[in-house]
């Protein structure tokens, strides 16, 4: 066995109810920050909301009475 | 425009909760130099209960977390989202409510703590009656804030207030679960949680305290107040959602890190431990984020003493977060636990990361909301320096004194015999607990000057008539 086989070694019929959750939650975890990853990541997605960075230094224009699309 | 802005927006209330964060930023880092110093000098308890360090302790973490760190985030949140909404606060006598309130919260604190009346529950000291005052007082910022959101002018959120908005769920939600508790009298009470179950819940709070309220709280600020300041927009928009949501989503598993090699369950340890190093790319994301703001006019940096504070909260930021995560792991937990590590890793994310960037947003603020330049600027310059080199000597002396203690505290002879006994630890630790109240008092120091600074600037701007032409031109225009 080589050290990393040994290192992942996994005694799964030891596993409590606890552990299946610890591990499913982090797993679900894991995905679901990928797929916000993968979505903001989007070329579409990206150059949509990058529209909205001037927010704060457009303050002065929404001062005057204008609205930002609104 | 800015008797435009005066006009439009409320500013008193802004104004009044920048000045008190800075008094309050004195206080508290007063409390903890001389706490500091009563660890490296004991004989300065002067044998007084209601100045030993575990009275003044909870005291200062109360005044620099809650009374600093609050009035800052209650004055940048309410300053930004009128900003950013384009409408004036919902009900500005309601966010005057949240002042007294919240002012109120803190005497009570200053007179408590020192009494030793407390649930001791780390950074959750404070007597239920208190506690319910908090849970009522931050509602009232919390209704404010978002109705504000509500009539907004403006078609999108701007991504500060998303940070806000999370803090202030996750603060509610924290705080109430935390502070349950079943009053046996007007200022004592026990926990309904106990055993494991307490430490569990006490940590979930205290780390998500530290994530939604230090973290995220102050990234709200970060993301409006760094592009204001640099006069460029947040370098990556897109990249500002991703950290949201994965500080959103990370950041609620971290709390049992806190309790490895616990009677907590492994798994538990284990799983804090994975999400804790998954939250440095997000982490680290944002402060890049932030700094490349400056990208293309880093030269803004030679000149710009505000922008330079906003900057290094950014490289304390993405130090502590790795360090953190680091520190999470088992391996190196069992050294770190415990030990001064932690105070000195805490004190990275708070002098650095938290005070820095609060500092450059209230510099930020000040001149817009006095409608004068500040008093000095050589002062400000002089606070930057005096607020890094604090910091870093701080962090320094707590790093080397923290592995110093984990080794002599595991170090054992053949026999399996400890080397040191824990009284020797603490002899060794003398000449960096002096190094730590020196750096401390140099952090202070700069706060002085900073207080001096807003006085007079205040006094300035009161001299010049400036508030009061802001005020009447807006009334002409």
């Amino acid at each position: 066995m080589t050290s990393l086989q040994e290192y992942f070694k996994t005694d799964w019929a030891a596993m409590t109810n606890s552990d299946w959750v610890g591990t499913i939650l982090t797993v679900v975890t894991f995905i679901l920050m990928v797929v916000v990853y993968t979505y903001v990541l989007r070329p579409k997605t990206w150059k949509r909301l990058e529209k909205h960075k001037h927010i704060p230094l457009d303050d002065e224009r929404i001062d005057s009475g204008e609205k930002n699309d609104g | 425009m800015d008797a435009a802005a005066e006009q439009k927006y409320d500013f008193d209330v802004v104004r009044w909760f920048s000045v008190m964060a800075v008094v309050y930023l004195v206080v508290g880092a007063s409390v903890g130099v001389y706490i500091a110093s009563e660890l490296a000098w004991p004989v300065l308890n002067f044998d007084i209960p209601y100045i030993t360090f575990g009275r003044l302790r909870p005291l200062h973490t109360n005044a620099v977390i809650f009374a600093f760190g609050g009035c800052t985030l209650m004055a940048t949140a309410f300053y930004s989202v009128q900003r950013t909404c384009g409408v004036r606060l919902w009900s500005n006598k309601l966010a005057w409510f949240t002042f007294w309130g919240w002012n109120l919260v803190i005497v009570a604190a200053v007179i408590t703590l020192p009494l030793g009346l407390t649930q001791g529950k780390e950074y959750a000291e404070l007597e239920w009656p208190i506690d319910l005052l908090i849970a009522v007082v931050w509602l009232s910022y919390f209704f404010n804030f978002v109705m504000t959101i509500a009539i907004r002018k403006s078609s999108h959120i701007y991504v500060s207030n998303w940070f806000f908005i999370a803090m202030m769920i996750m603060i509610t939600y924290l705080h109430v679960v935390n502070s349950l508790a079943v009053p046996v009298g007007i200022m004592k009470s026990y926990s309904i949680f106990s055993g494991v179950q307490d430490a569990m819940i006490q940590w979930w709070y205290g780390h998500n305290a530290v994530g939604f309220y230090l973290t995220g709280g102050f990234l709200g600020i970060m993301y409006y107040f760094v592009p204001k300041q640099a006069g460029r927009p947040v370098y990556s928009y897109s990249l500002s959602v991703i950290h949201f949501w994965a500080l959103t989503f990370g950041y609620v598993w971290l709390g049992a890190h806190h309790l490895q090699y616990t009677a907590l369950p492994d798994w538990t340890g284990s799983l804090a431990a994975a999400v804790s190093l998954a939250m440095i790319i997000p982490s680290w994301g944002g402060a890049i984020n932030g700094m490349m703001t400056l990208s293309g006019a880093w030269d803004k940096l030679r000149t710009d003493y505000v922008l330079r504070f906003m900057i290094m909260s950014l490289a304390f930021y993405a130090m502590s977060t790795f360090e953190g995560p680091v520190m999470s792991i088992k391996t190196v937990n069992a050294l770190s636990h415990y030990t001064d590590w932690t105070v000195g890793h805490v004190h990275s994310g708070a002098l650095g990361w938290v005070a820095m960037i609060a500092i450059g947003a209230i510099y930020h603020m000040m001149t817009r909301l006095f409608h004068t330049e500040m008093w000095s600027v050589k002062l400000i310059n002089a606070h930057f320096w005096l607020a890094t080199i604090g910091a870093v000597v701080y962090i320094i002396a707590m790093w080397v004194s923290g592995i110093m203690q984990g080794l002599m505290w595991k170090a054992y002879d053949d026999y399996g015999t400890l080397a040191y006994t824990f009284a020797e630890s603490v002899e060794a630790m003398h000449p960096y607990y002096a190094m730590r109240a020196v750096g401390g008092a140099i952090f202070l120091t700069g706060a002085i000057l900073m207080l001096i600074n807003v006085i007079m600037t205040v006094l300035k701007s009161s001299s010049e008539g400036s508030l009061q032409q802001a005020r009447t031109a807006s009334v002409s225009a």
